[in-house]
Order: structure tokens, then sequence, then C-alpha cells
């Protein structure tokens, strides 16, 4: 069973492909895409590839309900169970 | 009394050169980018030769252009290139080339009055192409950009945004002849006041397999005697000519007004006086003389000179049978007698066909010959298909360029034509 840290984690990965400039330090949990620096397209593409490592198909309306990266995790967390 | 129009800015990304002088000089060498093709594709296709740019790095070719330029355009520049793709990148590279020879960069021109004419149509058809696959099996995790990146205006986005162009912007299409459509669109924005200035793009031609065993199919494409000998596949008027090779090139022009070119103190590279489109009512492939001398006498006639005036001519010369002899006859009508005197080349010989950006490539190939007064080889014009032509074949000739006309010729019958003066 994958744990939120994971999630998390993969989401980093992406937030560091779309994002290169950016310091990995400051991708906390806490904030929001757009804080750190990812335009719309930028946020799409993050989160869309998120899914894709994950597996998962979660309608991006959905998704974009989410208030920050927590909020993602959260989701994305909640649709493994869902799946499982 | 209309605006005067003259060429200010120039870059270049081909198979030959990756910037104006380095294809300046591998024009003077009459150096063929032509090679194999570089992938191999599944399924085989019968297309194997082409010029394709090699060892392009779009971070490094940025960083040869940094100095007085402001970082943050640079920077600007790498964040929105550098996952896009080679057709953007390209034009990005030229673009800013361009800019800098036109000192836009120091002496700017405000965004509004600058406009944008992108050379090209179909653009995205590989990046599509190589993202097929994926999709067929999983839709949902196509990437958000492609809705963006797959729009050949992503071209326009692009461009304006990285060089701040704020005024009236476009697409030019007109298959091969697109790279001249634009350059006679740019041509006609300036003249009509919109704008000062206007940056014409041709986008490199990134085509796909399939567009390219499409080409083979009509029969258009070379694919015979010379298969396995690239560099003398290509023969723009030879008696062994047999089709047109794939190139790959990304070409730039500033156009300006006069006016504005003088009131910032710039070089001027050569004036535009004048160019023509005319469509020949065709929705087929082949060429028409009615059409290639049509669109010759009105550029003359548009541009208020004679036609012994021209004293070069960079042919449209695909090193296609009938589209070569066609265009042979079509001068000869346009010029009589006189056309014994006209120096002729083709820069497709060199550079392969290069579809939407080949107007471009070779307008400012006929710029570079005029400034530097040679005519480059076609290495490969060894038997001409008529000797009553004056063709420069194997070497360089030295000679001053006064007038010159660029022909270029498109599938549907679209026909244009532009006339160059030295500054």
């Amino acid at each position: 069973m994958i744990e939120k840290k994971a999630i998390f984690s993969t989401l980093k990965g992406n937030v560091i492909e779309i994002l290169p400039d950016i310091n990995p330090e400051d991708i906390q949990i806490e904030k929001k895409l757009k804080d750190l620096g990812a335009n719309s397209i930028d946020r799409m593409e993050i989160v869309n590839k998120t899914m894709e490592d994950l597996q998962l198909k979660v309608p991006l309306v959905r998704l974009g309900m989410a208030e920050n990266m927590q909020g993602l995790v959260d989701i994305l967390y909640n649709e493994i169970l869902t799946k499982e | 009394m209309s605006k005067d129009v003259v060429i200010t800015g120039m870059g270049v990304i081909t198979s030959i050169g990756q910037s104006i002088e380095e294809f300046k000089f591998s024009l003077k060498q009459g150096k063929c980018g032509i090679n194999y093709l570089s992938q191999n594709y599944v399924p085989q296709i019968s297309v194997k030769i082409g010029a394709e740019i090699h060892g392009l790095s779009f971070e490094s070719a940025l960083n040869n252009y940094r100095s007085g330029i402001n970082d943050e355009i640079i920077a600007k520049a790498l964040s929105i290139g550098k996952r896009s793709t080679l057709p953007i990148q390209g034009s990005i590279i030229s673009a800013i080339e361009s800019w800098k020879s036109a000192e836009l960069f120091e002496k700017a021109i405000p965004g509004e009055r600058i406009g944008l004419i992108v050379c090209g149509h179909n653009t995205t058809n590989h990046y599509r192409y190589n993202l097929y696959e994926k999709f067929s099996k999983d839709p949902e995790y196509l990437s958000p950009r492609y809705a963006l990146q797959y729009l050949d205006t992503d071209q326009i986005g692009t461009l304006s945004c990285v060089l701040d162009i704020h005024g009236d912007g476009s697409l030019a299409g007109g298959a091969s002849a697109s790279g001249n459509v634009g350059i006679i669109k740019g041509l006609q924005l300036i003249r009509s006041g919109e704008v000062d200035a206007c940056l014409v793009a041709g986008v490199l031609a990134d085509l796909s397999p399939m567009e390219l065993q499409g080409y083979y199919n009509i029969g258009a494409m070379t694919g015979g005697k010379y298969s396995n000998n690239p560099t003398l596949a290509c023969r723009p008027f030879d008696e062994e000519h047999e089709g047109f090779v794939y190139g790959q090139a990304s070409g730039c022009l500033v156009l300006e007004s006069s006016e504005s070119a003088k009131k910032r103190g710039i070089p001027v590279l050569a004036r535009l006086l004048g160019g023509a489109i005319v469509l020949d009512g065709n929705n087929l492939s082949n060429p028409n003389e009615q059409g290639e001398i049509r669109a010759m006498s009105l550029a003359l006639k548009k541009s208020g000179i004679n036609f012994d005036e021209i004293d070069y001519i960079n042919a449209h010369g695909t090193s296609s049978p009938l589209g070569d002899k066609t265009e042979l006859i079509a001068i000869r009508e346009v010029f009589k007698e006189h056309s014994q005197n006209i120096w002729i080349n083709s820069t497709k010989g060199l550079t392969g066909h290069c579809l939407y950006s080949a107007g471009l490539i070779e307008a400012i190939a006929v710029i570079l010959q005029m400034q530097e007064q040679f005519i480059h080889p076609n290495k490969n014009l060894l038997n001409p298909i008529d000797t009553s032509f004056r063709f420069c074949g194997s070497e360089l000739q030295q000679t001053e360029i006064k007038t010159a006309l660029s022909n270029s010729f498109g599938f549907g019958g679209i026909n244009t034509c532009l006339i160059l003066k030295k500054e």
C-alpha cells in the first residue's frame, strides 16, 4: 500500500522536471504549485505526469479543487484507496 | 507614395550553418548538407536521405548571442523553448540572431509597432506522430501542453513572447512558397502603415515519416540513382535530376520601413523592392509556366523595374525534372534574350528543399551573395538541361549583383516571386 509520502515524492520529482530552475528545498507540501512559479500549463502538466507515474486517471477538474500540494496528495491517495 | 521597405536583420539555422556567418561560409564552398537520415523509422520508409540539422544545442546557441542582450530575455527564451520542439527552438534561435543583427535589442521599436508573420503550416506533424503510440494506449496521459504545442500558432505565441512583439501577427501558408508568401505579407503590413517593422519567421519543416513517404509516393522526392550517394542526389537543372531532397532550416528576416531604419541609424542589408503571389487555380502538385511567368512579371512590375535590370535569379530549382524545366521556360519567356545574361543558381542544391522556410533561406542567400559579390556554386550541376542559360556550376563566380529575383512555387498552384536590390 502506497504512502502519502511516496505520492508527494513523485509529485516533487515532477515539479523539479517541469520547473528545472527550482530549489528542491523550496518544494514544501503546504505550498501551492502556483507559488513555486508554475504557470497554468506547468501545473496541469505536473499533475498529469504524476497521475501517469501512479497509473491513476482522476478527472483534472477534481484535482483542480486542491488547495495546495497536500490537497493534491490527499486526492490521489484517496483515489488509490478506492481503486484497491 | 508607398513606403520603401528594407531588410535590417537576418538569422538562420540550416544543415550547412547554424548562424549567418557559418551559412555564408558554406554557400561560398558550395557545401552540401545532405546525408543519410539519422533516424531509422519503423516501419521503414522509402526516403533515406535529407539535409538535417545536426548537433544543435538550444542552450549553447542562445548563449552565443548573449552579449549585449538583457539576461532576462535569454532566460525567458530558455524557459519557453527548452522543452519545446525543434521547429520552435530553431525559430527562437534564428529570430534572436535576426533581432540582434537589426540592433533591435539596443535601438528598440515599440512592440505595438512591430508585426510578426510566421511562415508555414502543418508544422507539428512529427511531434504529433511521435505522441501517437502513447496516446493510443492512454489518452488521459497526453500532456496538457499538447493543446498549445500542436497548433502552428504556438510559433506566434512563442516568438511574440520572447521578443515582446505586440503589433499585427499571423501565419502565412503557401506550401513550399510559404516563406515568400510571408515576406510579401510582411512587406504589405509595413507599406500599409500597420507596423514599422516585421519579423518574418520561416518554420523548420519537421516532417514525420508519413509526410516523407507521401512526398515520395506522389513522385516529387528523389529516390533513384543517387540514393546511395546523398551529396550527389540534389542536382537542380542537371540532366540527372530526379526530384527534391528534404531539408531542415529555420530562417528569419527583419523587414523595416526605410524611415524607421534611418531613424534608428542602423545599416540596411538590402532593399525589398516588391513581390507577387499568383494562383494557378490548380489543386494538384504540377508546376505551371503561365503562373510562374505571371508571378515574375507582376513582381517586376510592382517593383518598378525593367526585366533587363535583373542580374541574378535564385531559382525555385528543386531538382525536380518537370519543375526545373518549367521554371526555365518561364524565365526565358519573361526575360527573353536577357535571360542568357542572368546568373542562375539554386540554394536547394546545398540545403535541400526547406519547404516552409525555403523562401527565407533563399532570400538570405541572395542578400549574402549581394553583400559579398559572389554566386554560390551548385556542384552537381555538371550537364545543364539547357545550355543557353548562365548557370553557376561547380565553381563560385565573383560578380556584383545589383538586382535579384527569388522564386518559390508551392503545391496547389501557388507561385511567388520577390525582387531584392543591393543597398
